[in-house]
């Protein structure tokens, strides 16, 4: 069957592929220090954007956009392109650091429940259950108000309430591979438990999950923007860009140009992932039928 | 029916006292003494030993955990939550102060998005790949893709800000200028949920070989729409369970964005203040709203198809769509 005009993974990719290289060059690209320097210390050539995400500067205050700050400052002084560029650094880490851990976790239960079944497999079901009953941000934010903040333990904690839809989808393929030929077979040959989970159940059970990974990343990135945007996460002076919109809030008056480069940057990163899961599961399904 | 109702309300009792244990568990597990916090939260700086020890012994955090854990379920069984650290009165008083907004908030943007995605939602399934097909669809996948609170930040800023028809800050004591951004902005995240749900559902239901041969057989428009209206609303009514923690994620935003008097600033705020009985209260009730949801959602599907009910079909996960 020919493959349909939708799906195309590569394309729906470049978005993603985009952000994700302007978020790794952001100390490069956004920095005051010039990229070449003359012999008396003086710029001979500088970065593009050449302002620092968190330098607050007054007599720069509110400027709109123009030449020198292309996207204006906001009540700081601060380039909001610069922070823009910096910002994609926490979005991408805290998505891509939180779907790790949500597959992680997910396709470890998942495999071992649907292996192993019985107590083991209503304890999983029983916890997704559970985890999937309150909200992600209601409970990330709740528990975030109690810890230290941190971008790594935000990330962490996000992972932790997403992995639910993985674990479901590994413990389907898996309670199908219990019985399959080759797992027999290894349980035949006296294979251990953990051996057969790690190396024959999971490298099989684990590709619809991966399949869902883009899915997992928009909600993570919607759910990191989220807690930012209440103030909670990566603490300040990092340039996220759900904390941008919470500050873009109190200039809708004096600096409107501060809401719409963060607003539409979230909304082409969490659009591009979904538009990777779309493709990927149309994909998978034009392969398999 | 009735066997089958009264297991999935004992499932879904287990599934909160679940909910019950873990939130309490997770709160305490958290490093940082409570008490110490809030009154830092409270005060600005480091409180003296003496006043911790005061505020401890009032809360009564002072006693061992799981007597804590004991006491704290039992109460919560009955919607106790103790009293906020802030101002001392009853979680309970305050909460109920604050959801008579939160449910007019939620209740107008579900009553908003039905409206505009179930007519949106068939106009679409009607012509597959037709452009008004693909134009919705765009539109819906954006307004999917952005924050509840970047939209609403949008919505300020050319209503508020630009054309000043409405106000700078919501409260339904200011009527429908008061109310009609905020549930805009709530309305508009679950319509495109909503209206891509409908879609597939009917999509399906039209190119099912059913109704290819009742199309053979001379059935009109109309009648086709009707049959798959019908035949979508088990998949329909699966949708709450996963609606309703939309709502809740975006009521909190919303709320926080445009400094709404509802449960979701009542959290917020609860978060901020570090306040320990109010933020385990509210975790609380968004779980029991959820599994409410979910049973509710449960118990229509399998009335309207008794396959479920039997175990004969596994229930569809609302998500998947």
């Amino acid at each position: 069957m020919r493959v349909r005009k939708e799906a195309r993974p590569v394309r729906a990719a470049t978005g993603l592929g985009l952000i994700a290289v302007l978020a790794l060059l952001a100390p490069v690209l956004a920095r005051s220090r010039p990229w070449i320097e003359d012999a008396r210390g003086e710029s001979a050539l500088s970065a593009p954007v050449p302002w620092d995400p968190d330098a607050i500067d007054l007599e720069r205050r509110l400027k709109p956009p123009g030449a020198g700050h292309w996207l204006g400052t906001d009540d700081l002084g601060r380039d909001v392109l610069s922070r823009l560029l910096h910002g994609a650094r926490v979005s991408v880490g805290a998505g891509l650091l939180a779907s790790a851990v949500a597959l992680l976790v997910g396709s470890l239960l998942g495999a071992l429940s649907g292996l192993a079944g019985g107590r083991a497999d209503r304890a999983v079901l029983f916890a997704i259950e559970v985890v999937q009953s309150v909200p992600a941000l209601v409970l990330v934010a709740a528990l975030a108000a109690f810890l230290p903040p941190s971008f790594f333990l935000a990330a962490l904690l996000i992972g932790l309430t997403a992995w639910t839809d993985s674990a479901r989808l590994v413990r389907a393929e898996s309670k199908r591979l219990r019985s399959a030929g080759f797992v027999e077979a290894a349980r035949a040959a006296g294979a251990a438990r953990g051996r057969l989970l790690l190396r024959h159940v999971l490298p099989h059970a684990l590709p619809p999950a991966l399949a869902t990974a883009p899915y997992v990343l928009g909600a993570a990135v919607l759910t990191e923007a989220g807690l930012s945007f209440l103030g909670l996460g990566t603490p300040p002076p990092a340039a996220s860009w759900g904390r941008s919109l919470a500050d873009a809030r109190d200039l809708l008056i004096d600096a409107p140009w501060c809401i719409l480069p963060p607003a539409l940057a979230l909304v082409l990163l969490v659009l591009s992932a979904r538009r990777l899961g779309d493709a990927v599961a149309e994909r998978s399904r034009i392969g398999s039928a | 029916m009735l066997a089958y109702a009264l297991r999935r309300l004992l499932s879904a009792l287990a599934t909160l006292a679940g909910v019950l244990t873990l939130v309490f568990l997770l709160f305490a597990a958290a490093p940082g003494d409570p008490a110490t916090l809030a009154a830092r939260a409270a005060g600005g700086r480091p409180p003296s030993p003496e006043a911790v020890e005061a505020f401890r012994r009032l809360h009564g955090l002072d006693r061992p955990l799981p007597v804590r854990f004991l006491s704290w379920s039992i109460r919560a069984v009955r919607l106790d939550f103790g009293r906020s650290f802030q101002d001392g009165r009853p979680v309970r008083e305050r909460l109920a102060d604050a959801l008579p907004a939160t449910l007019l908030l939620n209740a107008s943007a579900l009553l908003l998005s039905l409206v505009a995605a179930v007519p949106a939602g068939v106009a679409a399934a009607r012509r597959p790949g037709s452009r008004f097909d693909r134009t919705s669809a765009f539109v819906f996948d954006l307004l999917f893709a952005a924050p509840s609170f970047a939209l609403g930040l949008l919505l300020l800023l050319i209503f508020s800000a630009k054309l000043r028809w409405t106000p700078l800050f919501s409260d339904p004591a200011l009527g429908l200028r008061g109310l009609v951004l905020p549930v805009a902005t709530l309305g508009l995240g679950a319509l495109a949920l909503l209206s891509r749900f409908v879609r597939t559902c009917v999509a399906a239901a039209l190119g099912d070989p059913a109704a290819l041969a009742a199309r053979a057989r001379g059935e009109s428009d109309a009648a086709a729409l009707r049959r798959a209206l019908r035949r979508s609303a088990g998949a329909f009514s699966a949708l709450a369970s996963v609606l309703v923690p939309a709502l809740l994620t975006g009521s909190v935003l919303v709320e926080r964005l445009f400094s709404f008097p509802g449960a979701g600033r009542l959290l917020a705020d609860g978060v901020f203040a570090r306040d320990l009985p109010v933020v385990l209260g509210l975790t609380l009730c968004s779980g029991l709203a959820v599994v409410a949801a979910s049973v509710g959602a449960d118990l229509v599907s399998a009335w309207l198809d008794p396959r479920l009910r039997d175990g004969v079909l596994e229930p569809a996960a609302g998500g998947a769509a």
